[in-house]
C-alpha cells in the first residue's frame, strides 16, 4: 500500500486505516455494553466518525474527490441523525428519568 | 324516432322503473312507486303500440357484443309480429295487472312496496328481451333472468318458509331448462356455426329442401338437429311447467297474487309455447321432437286437470288449470298449428290474468283465506268480482262466445282435421278429455266459491268488494275475455281469422283445411262441458249426488298426492343428493379442506408467537444481531475477494 503525503511527511495508509477500525471498534463497543443512552448516541458518532475516516484516507489514496465529498455527506447525516436522536432522548427524558436503556423496553413482541 | 329506437326504448323503459325504485327509492313518497311501478310498463306498452301501428319489423343489431373467431355475438332485437305480439300481451296485460298490484300490496310496508314493483319491472324487462332477442345467447340470458324474477317474486314473502322453499324450487327446476337451452343452443352453433336465428335458419332453409329428397343430400344434420329441438324442448317445458319438470308451478302459488296471474298464468310460463313457436323452422325438420312436443302437451293438459278435481285451495285449482291449457298450447305447436296455440295463449292471459286477480279480490275480501271449503256464498256479497270470475270461468270451459271457445276449439279442430296423422288424432281425443274435466273442475271452482250459501267456517261475514284499481283492471280483461274472441272465429269455420293472418309472416300458414264436422264436434264438446259445469252444482252445492269420491276413494288419493311426482323426486333426486351432501360434509369437508384451512391458520398462528420471542425490546439485542450480521456479511465479503 502506497504512502500518503500529510504535511510534507510520507505515512502508510494502513495506519489510518487500523485507527479507523480501533475508534469503530470502540464505538461499537460502547454501543453494545454502555446502558446509558446519551453515551450510545456518542458511541455512534464515534463509529460514523471512524467510517468518515476511512472514506478521507481513501479519497487522498486514490486521489478521487468524491469520497471527502461523501465523507460531507455523512457529517450531514450524522448531525441530522444526532438531532433526531437526542430530540427523543429528550422528549423521554420529559417523561420519565431513564438511566438504563433496557427500561425503554415497552416494544417487544 | 326510428324503428330500432322504440324496440330499445320499450326494452328498456322497465329497466329505467327498477333502477328508479331500487336501492333508496323507497324513501320517496308511496305515490312516486305508484305512478313509477306500473308507469313504465304503461309507457312500453304504448311504444309496443307504435311498433304494431307503425308495421315495424326487421333485425336490429345495435352493438357487437363478443367477436372470437367464429363466434360473432350481437346484441340485436329482432321484432316482427310474433315477438309485437309477445310484446303486446306481455306489456298489456303485465301494465293492467301490475296497476292492480298497487292495489293488492297496499298493506306491504315501504321498502317491500317498492321492491315489489322493482321485482315486476325487471321481470318485464326480462320477459321482453326473451321476445325480443334476436340471438340465442341473449335469448339465454332473458330465459334466465325470467326464471330469477320468478324466484325473487315467489320468494317476496320470504319471511314464510314455505315461499323460499317453494322459490328455491321453482328456480332449480327453471335451471335445469336453462342448462338445456344451453345444450341446444351449443349444438346449433357447433352445426351451424352461428348464433342468430337468422343465420340459423338460414341454413336450416336449404336442410328443408332436403327433407323432400333425402338422396340428394346427407342425413348428418338431421340428427344433430333433433338434438338441439330436444334439448330446447327440455327448456320449454321446465319454464312451462309441463311433465315431468312440472312441480314447481303449484308452490309458486306461494308468491302474491299478482305474481300468479302474471308470470305463472299469462306470461312466464308460455314462454315455452313461444320458444317452439320461434324456433318452428327447427321443429318443423325434427320430426321426433316435434311429436314430442304434441304428446307433453296433451298428457300434461290431462294429467293437471285431473288434479285440479280435487285441489281445495283456490289459486292451486287455477295454477293446475294453467299447466293444463299450456298443454293445449304445446298441443297446438306440437302438430304445427302454430298460429292456433298462440291465439290460446292470448285468449288463456286474458282469462286467466282476470281468474287470478279476482280470486285475489276473493282471497283480500276473505282475509288471506285460500281454501275455497271455507267461501261459499260470495255471489251477491262480491258481485262485480263474482262477474268477472264467472266470465274468466265460462272462457277457460270454452263457452260460446267467450274467447277461450274460439281458441280451443281451433285447436282441437286442427288436431281433428289434420289429415293422415294418428298423433294428431290422438291429441284431440285427450283434448276432449281434457276439455270435458276442465269444464268439471272449473264448475266446482265456481260453485264452491261462489255458489250457495255461506261456509260457517267463512272468516269474513260480510266481505267488502275490492278498491276501484282492483276492480278495473279485472273488469277490462273481462271485457276482452269477452270481445277478444271475434278477432278471429275460425273454430265455427267462418268469420275472421285476423290473429293467424298477422302472424303469418313468421309462422306461415297451417297445411290444412278445417272440416264441417270439426265445427260440430267443437260445438258438442262444448255442449257437454257446459254440462259438466252445471253438473258440479249439484255436487258441490246442492250435494243431491253422492260425491264421486266416495265410489273410488283410491283416486281421490292418487289425484291429492297429485300422482306422487313431489315424492318421487324426493326418493330419487332430493334425499339421494342429501346423503351425498351429508356424506360429503362428514367424510371430505371437514376433515381434508376444514382442516386444511384451520390447519394452515394454527400454523401461522403458531409460527408467529415464536418469532415474537425475538423481539425482545432490549436495544442491545438488536444491535448485538445487527453487528454480527455486518461482521458475517464482512466475512463472507472477504472469503469472495480472496478466492
Amino acid at each position: 500500500m502506497s504512502g500518503l503525503s500529510i504535511g510534507g511527511s510520507q505515512l502508510d495508509a494502513s495506519w489510518f486505516l487500523i485507527l479507523a477500525a480501533i475508534l469503530f471498534i470502540i464505538g461499537t463497543a460502547g454501543v453494545l455494553v454502555r446502558r446509558n443512552p446519551l453515551v450510545i448516541l456518542i458511541c455512534i458518532e464515534l463509529m460514523l466518525n471512524a467510517a468518515n475516516l476511512t472514506l478521507v484516507v481513501f479519497s487522498l489514496q486514490l486521489h478521487n474527490l468524491e469520497g471527502q465529498l461523501f465523507a460531507l455527506m455523512s457529517m450531514t447525516v450524522a448531525a441530522a441523525e444526532a438531532v433526531v436522536g437526542l430530540a427523543i432522548l429528550v422528549d423521554i427524558f420529559h417523561e420519565r428519568d431513564v438511566e438504563d436503556i433496557d427500561e425503554l423496553s415497552e416494544m417487544k413482541g | 324516432m326510428s324503428t330500432s329506437q322504440l324496440a330499445l326504448s320499450v326494452l328498456l323503459l322497465p329497466v329505467v322503473g327498477a333502477i328508479l325504485l331500487a336501492g333508496r327509492g323507497w324513501r320517496l313518497p308511496r305515490t312516486f312507486t305508484k305512478i313509477v311501478g306500473p308507469g313504465v310498463v304503461w309507457a312500453s306498452f304504448v311504444g309496443t303500440l307504435a311498433l304494431y301501428f307503425g308495421n315495424a319489423h326487421g333485425d336490429f343489431t345495435y352493438w357487437t357484443w363478443i367477436k372470437s373467431g367464429s363466434l360473432v355475438v350481437p346484441f340485436n332485437l329482432l321484432v316482427d309480429n310474433l315477438s309485437i305480439f309477445m310484446c303486446l300481451v306481455i306489456t298489456g296485460v303485465g301494465a293492467l295487472i301490475v296497476t292492480y298490484s298497487v292495489g293488492y300490496m297496499e298493506h306491504e310496508d315501504g321498502p317491500s312496496y317498492a321492491r315489489f314493483f322493482t321485482y315486476m319491472d325487471v321481470f318485464i324487462f326480462s320477459m321482453l328481451l326473451l321476445v325480443l332477442a334476436g340471438n340465442f345467447v341473449f335469448l339465454i340470458v332473458g330465459w334466465a333472468m325470467v326464471g330469477l324474477s320468478s324466484y325473487l317474486l315467489i320468494g317476496f314473502w320470504y319471511q314464510r318458509r314455505s315461499a323460499v322453499l317453494a322459490a328455491r324450487k321453482a328456480f332449480v327446476m327453471n335451471v335445469i331448462g336453462d342448462v338445456g337451452m344451453i345444450l341446444g343452443a351449443f349444438v346449433l352453433f357447433v352445426t351451424y356455426h352461428a348464433i342468430t336465428y337468422s343465420g340459423v335458419f338460414s341454413h336450416l332453409g336449404q336442410q328443408a329442401n332436403c327433407t323432400r329428397d333425402l338422396v340428394l343430400c346427407g342425413v348428418g344434420d338431421s340428427f344433430n338437429i333433433e338434438l338441439a329441438a330436444f334439448f330446447l324442448l327440455v327448456g320449454a317445458v321446465a319454464k312451462s311447467a309441463q311433465l315431468p319438470l312440472h312441480t314447481w308451478l303449484p308452490d309458486a302459488m306461494e308468491g302474491p297474487t299478482p305474481v300468479s296471474a302474471l308470470i305463472h298464468a299469462a306470461t312466464m310460463v308460455t314462454a315455452g309455447v313461444y320458444l317452439i313457436g320461434r324456433m318452428h323452422p327447427i321443429y318443423d325438420i325434427a320430426t321426433y321432437a316435434h311429436n314430442t312436443v304434441a304428446i307433453v302437451g296433451a298428457v300434461t293438459a290431462l294429467f293437471a286437470a285431473t288434479i285440479a278435481i280435487v285441489q281445495t285451495d283456490i289459486k292451486r285449482v287455477l295454477a293446475y288449470s294453467t299447466m293444463s291449457q299450456i298443454g293445449y298450447m304445446f298441443l297446438a305447436v306440437g302438430i304445427g298449428a302454430y298460429a292456433a296455440g298462440f291465439f290460446h295463449l292470448l285468449a288463456h292471459a286474458f282469462f286467466k290474468a282476470l281468474l287470478f286477480m279476482a280470486a285475489g279480490n276473493v282471497i283480500h275480501a276473505m282475509h288471506d283465506e285460500q281454501d275455497m271449503r271455507k267461501y261459499g256464498g260470495l255471489f251477491r256479497q262480491l258481485p262485480r268480482t263474482s262477474w268477472s270470475f264467472l266470465i274468466g270461468s265460462l272462457a277457460l270451459v270454452g263457452v260460446i262466445p267467450l274467447v277461450g271457445f274460439f281458441s280451443k276449439e281451433q285447436i282441437l279442430g286442427l288436431a281433428l282435421s289434420k289429415p293422415d296423422n294418428s298423433l294428431a288424432l290422438a291429441v284431440w281425443v285427450v283434448g276432449v278429455v281434457t276439455a270435458l274435466i276442465t269444464g268439471f273442475y272449473t264448475g266446482r271452482m265456481w260453485w264452491m266459491a261462489f255458489g250457495g250459501k255461506a261456509s260457517p267456517e267463512r272468516p269474513v261475514a260480510v266481505p267488502h268488494e275490492a278498491r276501484l284499481v282492483m276492480i278495473v283492471p279485472v273488469l277490462i280483461l273481462a271485457v276482452l275475455s269477452v270481445v277478444g274472441g271475434f278477432i278471429q272465429t275460425r273454430a265455427l269455420g267462418i268469420g275472421p281469422s285476423s290473429f293467424s293472418d298477422f302472424l303469418v309472416p313468421v309462422l306461415g300458414r297451417v297445411s290444412w283445411e278445417e272440416g264441417a264436422g270439426v265445427v260440430i264436434a267443437g260445438l258438442v264438446t262444448m255442449a257437454l262441458a257446459t254440462l259438466l259445469f252445471l253438473a258440479a252444482y249439484r255436487l258441490y252445492v246442492e250435494r243431491s249426488w253422492k260425491p264421486w269420491s266416495s265410489r273410488v276413494p283410491w283416486a281421490q288419493r292418487l289425484l291429492e298426492r297429485k300422482y306422487y311426482f313431489d315424492e318421487i323426486y324426493d326418493a330419487a333426486v332430493v334425499r339421494p343428493m342429501d346423503g351425498l351432501a351429508d356424506v360429503g360434509l362428514r367424510d371430505i369437508e371437514k376433515p381434508v379442506f376444514d382442516g386444511a384451512v384451520v390447519g394452515t391458520g394454527r400454523a401461522a398462528v403458531a409460527g408467529a408467537s415464536s418469532l415474537s420471542l425475538t423481539q425482545s425490546g432490549y436495544f442491545r439485542n438488536y444491535v448485538l444481531v445487527f453487528v454480527g450480521g455486518a461482521v458475517v456479511a464482512a466475512v463472507l465479503l472477504l472469503i469472495r475477494a480472496n478466492s
